[in-house]
């Protein structure tokens, strides 16, 4: 199976160990990556938007412009990207007049929005057209015991109106994949809360960290789980500045979902870039028998 | 009858009209002040001055002054989308929130960090800065160097 990834910028540029790791762990389950040219940023949901929602619309419909003339449906890696470019796809497929709008300026540059190309995020592809037996079928080292803290992040799930990839209250589609690769989903009950990064205010996202890692802490996890890098900016250092703050320490790595397949399919922690995070892994590491390699490979 | 009793109720409609020229700003008017978008709103939780609801009626009433102040509480907003998921009437209030942020924004009143975020993407197409470190770090790991984005492409479709 081909797929085309849209990697963003945020996962690139600031968190490149998340591509690396699903570079490497994608061609284990049959599917052949293919690199398209031409993309900017998604454009961001949360800030560029606010800039202009019309104009954030309009380089988004750019992007699936960019799809479309490669007759190439997309695969996001990233919640907030996934957001932007659904949603696009909604706006545009539900008001005429707006896609009329969105088409002129697209004129400028040569381009026409058709909506002819499909978004879903990594995770959705593999349960709805890989298949998650291909994911079971690729594990050579079964992450048995490891205890996962699954954060889902918002813009996986909401609003199910335009993402439609799960019930948004009790969703099942992280925890089946963790489970695929040997490892425990551990259920809290601050699972579903949003990381805060999208929030203005100074306080507010601390005690939101403190809350969720105070959670997991509580329910006995070795890691969180993620598929976003938003959350994960959030959680990563996160987690110290706010242990800082709160006078304790949390220590819980923060793990993106395919560096934890990438483990289960028996490669090494140093191609899937563990180390660059603030909060090492060492600990589950040596519990699951893995000692540090070679230096890495390139990547697929 | 008494005037404090029947307090009179001014409303903006200037300003909800100007709402409705922005994408996403235009379901203002279908709110029925039910509250349900307020049950799961994580900034309502961690923020007793932060309600979707009021900021719904405060639309409705077209109150400018509150809702484009610089210490407007339409900053608190997560953008976690609970509301969107919750609310009966196809408000999508968090639409609402980003329509209000964008006016802040064009009349100058968003906090300076909103501004700083989007610089990047309109500087160079894509929200990081590709420094010669991240080119390091991304051949450390065995992946391809990060070329030129279309950015000049982009900035075409932005220009009014
Ligand atoms: S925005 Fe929707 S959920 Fe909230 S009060 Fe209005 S109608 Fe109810
Ligand atoms: S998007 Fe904003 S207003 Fe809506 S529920 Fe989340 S924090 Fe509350």
């Amino acid at each position: 199976m081909k797929l085309a990834p849209f990697y963003g910028c945020m996962i690139p540029i600031k968190y490149p160990q998340m591509e690396a790791a699903f570079r490497r762990t994608m061609p284990n389950l049959g599917v052949e990556l293919v690199d398209l040219e031409g993309f900017t940023c998604c454009p961001d949901p949360i800030f560029f938007k606010t800039k202009g929602v019309l104009d954030w619309l309009t380089v988004a419909a750019r992007n699936l412009c960019v799809a479309e003339e490669q007759e190439a449906d997309l695969v996001t890696l990233c919640s907030g990207c996934t957001a932007t470019l659904k949603e696009a796809r909604f706006l545009l497929a539900e008001d005429e007049s707006l896609r009329d709008r969105v088409n002129e300026r697209l004129k400028r540059v040569g381009k026409e929005y058709k909506g002819t190309v499909k978004v879903e995020h990594a995770v959705v592809v593999i349960r709805d057209e890989i298949g998650i037996d291909k994911v079971r079928e690729s594990v050579v080292r079964p992450l048995d015991g490891l205890k996962v803290a699954i954060h889902y992040g918002c813009h996986l799930l909401k609003p199910s109106q335009i993402m439609h990839v799960d019930d948004a209250d009790y969703p099942s589609i992280l925890e089946n994949l963790i489970r695929a690769i040997g490892a425990e989903p551990i259920g809290h009950d601050m699972t579903l809360l949003c990381c805060g990064k999208g929030c203005m205010d100074d306080d507010m996202p601390i005690e939101m960290i403190f809350d969720i890692f105070s959670s997991i802490r509580d329910a006995g996890a070795d890691c969180m789980g993620l598929i976003c890098p938003t959350c994960f900016s959030s959680f990563d250092l996160g987690q110290i500045l706010v242990g800082r703050k709160k006078d304790t320490k949390f220590d819980i790595p923060v793990i993106y979902y395919f560096q934890l397949l990438g483990l289960a399919q028996g490669i090494p922690p140093e191609d899937l870039g563990l180390h660059l995070h603030k909060v090492k892994a060492d600990k589950i590491l040596s519990s699951l028998g893995v000692v540090a390699g070679a230096p890495p490979a390139p990547a697929a | 009858m008494a005037e404090e009793n029947h307090p009179r109720v001014t409303i903006n409609f200037e300003f909800r009209r100007k709402l409705d020229e922005i994408v996403g700003g235009d379901h203002h008017s279908y709110c029925y002040q039910c509250g349900a978008c307020v049950a799961q709103c994580p900034a309502a939780r961690y923020n007793d001055s932060f309600n979707p609801r009021t900021i719904l009626q405060d639309t409705i009433l077209g109150r400018e002054d509150v809702l484009l102040a610089k210490d407007s509480p339409i900053w608190l907003c997560t953008n976690c989308y609970s509301c969107y998921e919750r609310c009966p009437q196809d408000v999508r209030p968090i639409e609402v929130i980003v329509a209000l942020k964008s006016l802040a924004v064009a009349k100058g009143v968003a906090p300076d960090a909103v501004a700083s975020m989007t610089e990047n993407i309109t500087k160079a197409g894509v929200s990081g800065i590709i420094t010669p470190a991240v080119q390091k770090i991304r051949e450390r790991l065995g992946l391809e160097p990060l070329g030129e984005y279309p950015v000049d492409e982009m900035l075409k479709l932005l220009e009014d």
